[in-house]
């Protein structure tokens, strides 16, 4: 199944929802297709103004650019997506690589989807680690 | 891009030879953490199961966005990115996660802790007052 | 010699406007960089800073100005932006600004923006980083020498002043229409005031969004931007080379508010999106109230702006609003006023909200000569303006004074 993760890029759950036999559906991979499939319009990651402007399908004018534009590659990753893993009390390099407004809407947007779902903690020692790693595990093995 | 865990033994030099060792047409990239490998997806998909296989769970893959050398990306060039400064801090709770998967692999029962509950206002009166006195 | 600007953002290369940033400053021989710090420096800083932001993005703004502050990373100038509309952007980007010329002798510019990117705009922002850099030392000249000639070729109208041995010897100006025929017409007319002939002339300064079509044909020894000329003709023209000052220009089609160091500008924002917010704005009301441009700062002296009711800035729908008070029994004073007082509220909300101001505040630009709109902007800074005399003149002040910086050591 395809799997959204959240924070869209992180290592960890893209490792895990690979490992266990399911599809991540990441960030890394979306901006990959955008930045060496086609001709590059706006460099470095090819999200053009008109882009931007697709990103009115999630979020209003009244939104700033930079969430339109994060929406108008991460929205269509939550429209594919069958099942998700939301990923809480991150550090905070992580997230929607920046802002934090971007990630609420998402997260809304993956609970309003109505799709599996499980929300787990960033682990901050061993015990946490196996934890959330038992969670997914048998979150993913049963979405088989 | 593979990223090798710190509690590994492995050098990220001992991995890009075993990658090259597999024989398959893919470039290889040693770094500093690990190595990235790039190539037909197929020869990819074949490869990744083979590399977990060196040390299962110290080893974390993932796809990333910019190819190998990718000067639009390079951190020479551009300075890091949260990207980055994710990557350092994911790297450094790698044994978290390797204690996760040797837990489910011993089939290891891992209950999830009772939530914290605030203190009740309660409850907090009664302290301030028995401060008080 | 590469001018380094360091850029502290958040949201560019998701708005699809990263590459125009780039492109600006390489047009104007800078190159964007930007400061390299661990995720150990983002914790240390913001703990430091004191401002703890959600967003990862706006934590690594701090830290990466920190860094500047620190003398970590070496760069010449800063670019500060942030989407247009996210709060939690504009308070980051307003304390890391603060932050930094209170740390950092580095100039500064702010920007917020859109996916829709003036150009335009951002070139002449990254032109005046550039300059105030790479032109330190003719930036510092206080004393016009010689016989030189600015031009001002602006949206609106065309200026010209002619200068000899720091006396003004001829002016004129008239609005802009073909960019050439009016800047040759001015030029003219200056001369003619002046006594003198073109071929006496030893050098000329153009500046105004018309610069490089004038400079080239008149092979002009400086062509520059109007944010660092409109600077040192304004605190030239006011007398105010030494110490600190905030110069206010409020022109035809855009705005400008500038703080200077010793007649340098260290931090600027210009407007240009409204036209509300500029000359235009009363140049509209004058013709619906049957006045002259020239009648309207009289008439708005004697009226009270708080009668009339605005409910919006725009040239449309505030126009219509003065006209609707007109009609329900206001006096054309009151109107006239509520004019002047709603373009010098949205100057201060838009520009002057982005700089700290400093007082004295130099209000010059063809609009300083409507004297309801400087007694306006007075009210709403808590400081009265000085108008030096010719304050319309400042770019081809600033052209004429800079270019004969050439002159000396010839």
């Amino acid at each position: 199944m395809k799997i959204f993760i959240m924070p869209p890029n992180s290592l960890i759950l893209y490792d895990l929802v690979e490992r266990f036999g399911h599809q991540p559906l990441s960030v890394m991979g979306t901006l990959r297709e955008r930045v060496s499939g086609r001709e590059m319009e706006s460099p470095p990651l090819n999200v053009t103004p008109a882009d931007v402007t697709k990103g009115l399908k999630y979020a209003g004018i009244e939104v700033p650019s930079g969430i339109r534009g994060r929406m108008a590659v991460w929205g269509p990753m939550i429209d594919e997506a069958e099942a998700a893993i939301i990923m809480h009390d991150t550090p905070f390099t992580f997230g929607c690589v920046g802002c934090h407004r971007t990630n609420l809407l998402l997260m809304h947007l993956i609970r309003k989807k109505k799709i599996p779902t499980i929300e787990v903690n960033y682990p901050e020692d061993e015990e946490e680690g196996k934890i959330m790693v038992s969670k997914i595990k048998t979150f993913l093995e049963g979405l088989k | 891009m593979i990223m090798i865990a710190p509690t590994s033994e492995l050098t990220p030099d001992q991995l890009a030879r075993f990658i090259h060792s597999l024989g398959y047409e893919i470039s290889i990239k040693e770094t500093c953490y690990g190595a990235n490998i790039e190539g037909d997806k197929d020869l990819i998909a074949k490869a990744v199961p083979k590399i977990r296989g060196l040390d299962p769970n110290r080893l974390f893959i993932k796809v990333r966005a910019y190819p190998i050398g990718d000067e639009r990306r390079c951190r020479a060039h551009h300075g890091s990115r949260p990207g980055f400064n994710q990557l350092e801090k994911e790297w450094m709770d790698l044994p978290f996660i390797e204690a996760g998967l040797c837990a489910v692999e011993s089939g290891e029962e891992c209950p999830e802790k009772p939530k914290r509950k605030r203190l009740s206002v309660e409850k907090l009166i009664q302290i301030a007052e028995e401060e008080n006195i | 010699m590469t001018i380094k600007i360091a850029q502290i953002s958040c949201g560019t290369e998701y708005s699809g406007i990263q590459s125009e940033i780039e492109n600006a400053a390489a047009t104007v021989g800078g190159k964007m960089v930007y400061p390299d710090v661990s995720y150990e420096e983002i914790t240390r800083a913001v703990d430091d800073f004191g401002f703890d932001p959600v967003s990862p993005q706006l934590k690594l703004m701090i830290a990466r100005a920190k860094a500047l502050a620190d003398g970590h990373y070496d760069a010449d100038a800063v670019f500060i932006a942030s989407c247009f509309r996210c709060a939690e952007g504009a308070l980051v980007r307003n304390e890391v600004r603060r932050y930094l010329q209170e740390h950092a002798r580095l100039p500064v510019v702010t920007y917020s923006f859109t996916e829709r990117l003036k150009a335009a705009q951002l070139l002449t922002r990254m032109e005046a980083l550039v300059t105030i850099v790479a032109k330190k030392e003719l930036l510092a000249r206080e004393r016009q020498v010689g016989l030189t000639a600015g031009i001002d070729s602006g949206s609106s109208t065309t200026k010209a002043m002619i200068l000899r041995d720091n006396e003004i010897i001829g002016k004129s100006w008239t609005p802009t229409g073909e960019v050439i025929g009016s800047a040759q017409e001015v030029l003219d007319e200056a001369l003619e005031e002046a006594g003198v002939k073109f071929n006496d002339l030893e050098g000329i300064g153009v500046t105004g969004y018309g610069r490089f079509l004038i400079g080239r044909k008149l092979d002009a020894n400086l062509i520059q931007e109007e944010l660092t000329t409109n600077s040192k003709g304004a605190v030239w023209l006011a007398d105010r080379q030494r110490g600190e000052a905030t110069i206010i220009d409020i022109g035809g089609m855009d705005n400008k508010a500038i703080t200077v160091r010793d007649g340098i500008p260290d931090n600027f924002t210009m407007g240009g999106i409204c036209a509300g917010a500029s000359g235009r704005f009363l140049e509209m009301v004058s013709k619906r109230l049957r006045v002259e441009i020239t009648e309207l700062g009289a008439l708005a002296d004697k009226g009270d702006w708080s009668k009339v009711n605005m409910n919006s800035y725009c040239s449309v729908f505030g126009i219509q609003d003065l006209v609707t008070s007109l009609a329900a029994g206001h006096t054309i004073e009151d109107v006239a006023a509520a004019a002047c007082h709603s373009v010098a509220e949205q100057v201060y909300e838009q520009q002057l909200q982005e700089i700290d101001v400093r007082r004295p505040i130099i209000q010059v630009g063809g609009t300083s000569l409507i004297s309801g709109l400087v007694t306006a902007v007075g009210e709403m800074v808590g400081s009265e303006p000085i108008v030096p005399e010719n304050s319309q003149y400042i770019g081809a002040a600033g052209g004429a004074l800079l270019s004969s910086g050439f002159l000396e050591g010839q």
